[in-house]
């Protein structure tokens, strides 16, 4: 937390020549504190920070990966995901094709909890689902699906919370079991996904900040969650409006619990609980 | 004031104090007053409204790059942890748990001590783990104020305590005493 400035500066620059990363405008204390994090582990001081990663390229891609963030939930927030069903996705349900991407995915949990709702839904048949991340080691997570048991048990509160109960209508109750989505084999700490989830998504590395859309089309439904917590006001503002040219027109972004939009942006979009709509 | 904003760290055995403590308050409190309380996992909704009722500020859950305002309380939202930026902003992370504790008392606390200096008032109440003492000394470092619980006064000691270990507080005091202590402050 006593890093100096300067020295974070240096190996902002350092990284953004090397290998084109960048991290000028992320959130300072968070930033700070993610560096710290990675000179305590590696017992290394700043200044061998710095030199370690101009001179092996292999040390600065896990580096990068380890600043990133990668905690994800399945159903993080129920209420929100309770919303996503019953007020959001009933306004594409009609269309033929559903365009979803998931931006800074990691290990995919929320992925597969919008397939399951859209499972739920019929309309898996119909959606196009995208999911990028800065880090390969947790996309490759993400492709298998596969996560401890052991850790993630209130998972399945969670799901019985999104997928058995509707909070717009108490006499609803949807008996559906977990094994439909999801085979757990406790000896062997296994919380997994089945195939009908697994096959479905496309996961592709690619950094928000600096590349492009990657996929050639726009979406109806963007999930950016408490990724952009991560940096600061302007570069927030520039993705908003990034992603207002990525969405189609009444296409939805959907921030974070947390996250909101705050000045001129806002009169680009329609706020609809925790979801942004494209006006 | 000489300060431009209360930070305040609480666990298990502090809810009692810190209700107390913002029905003391006025409304028109002059800095910004930041909690950063450790709750049950799964009692991650209405704990607001639960501090809310004795409560003369409102309190806000804040967004991310929310600013701070006096005549707020803004307490960490569950799940997440909470830094103050230079500026006097909010910034969320949703990083793993530190030392069991997301939000971890450490982290608002170090990023404050950071950011406000000299200009911070740190207070450590009642709790049963070792989260908020090495963020306390941080503020300490830095040329803020820091007060910790009296272990004899808190319902479980061991977060003051811990704190004693590693710095020399400005104050040790009572629950009662903290409430004079922030109502003199004008």
């Amino acid at each position: 937390m006593s890093l100096e400035t300067d020295k974070i500066q240096e190996f902002i620059t350092t990284i953004k020549q090397h290998a084109g990363y960048d991290f000028n405008d992320y959130s300072e204390r968070s930033f700070a504190r993610r560096i710290d994090r990675i000179l305590v582990d590696s017992k290394l001081s700043m200044d061998d920070l710095i030199i370690k990663v101009k001179k092996d390229a292999d040390f600065l891609e896990q580096t990068v990966k380890n600043i990133t963030v990668n905690t994800t939930e399945l159903f993080r927030d129920p209420e929100v995901w309770q919303s996503i069903r019953y007020r959001i996705l009933p306004r594409y349900e009609s269309q033929n094709v559903i365009n979803i991407w998931h931006v800074g995915s990691s290990t995919g949990q929320e992925v597969y909890s919008m397939l399951i709702l859209l499972n739920e839904m019929n309309l898996l048949d119909k959606a196009k689902v995208f999911a990028t991340d800065l880090n390969t080691d947790v996309l490759e997570v993400a492709k298998k699906g596969e996560y401890k048991y052991r850790y993630n048990k209130e998972y399945l509160i969670n799901f019985d919370k999104v997928i058995k109960e509707n909070p717009y209508n108490y006499d609803e109750y949807n008996n559906v079991p977990y094994e439909d989505y999801i085979t757990i084999d406790k000896n062997r700490d296994l919380f997994a996904m089945k195939p009908l989830l697994t096959k479905k998504p496309i996961f592709r590395k690619h950094d928000i900040i600096t590349e492009t859309n990657i996929f050639n089309t726009k979406f109806d439904i963007i999930f950016c969650r408490n990724v952009l917590i991560y940096f600061n006001s302007n570069l927030q503002n520039r993705l908003f409006e990034y992603f207002h040219n990525q969405l189609f027109k009444n296409g939805c972004l959907i921030l974070g619990a947390h996250e909101s939009m705050l000045g001129p942006i806002t009169a680009k979009y329609r706020k609809k609980g925790s979801a942004y709509i494209k006006k | 004031m000489s300060y431009k904003a209360v930070i305040i760290g609480g666990s298990a055995g502090s809810f009692q104090i810190i209700t107390a403590l913002l029905s003391a308050l006025p409304k028109n409190y002059s800095v910004p007053v930041i909690l950063c309380l450790h709750r049950l996992k799964h009692i991650r909704k209405g704990f607001d409204d639960a501090l809310s009722i004795k409560s003369n500020m409102p309190i806000i859950e804040p967004t991310d790059k929310e600013h701070l305002k006096p005549g707020f309380i803004y307490l960490a939202p569950a799940n997440y942890h909470m830094y103050i930026e230079l500026g006097g902003f909010i910034a969320l992370s949703t990083e793993p748990p530190v030392n069991h504790s997301r939000p971890s008392i450490d982290l608002s606390f170090a990023s404050a001590a950071y950011s406000y200096k000299n200009k911070l008032l740190g207070i450590l109440l009642s709790g049963a783990n070792k989260d908020g003492a090495y963020g306390l000394k941080r503020i300490k470092d830095e040329g803020g104020t820091v007060i910790v619980q009296d272990p004899k006064d808190a319902q479980v000691a061991t977060m003051p305590e811990t704190a004693l270990d590693i710095l020399s507080p400005d104050y040790i005091l009572s629950s009662k005493q903290i409430i004079e202590f922030l109502l003199k402050l004008k």
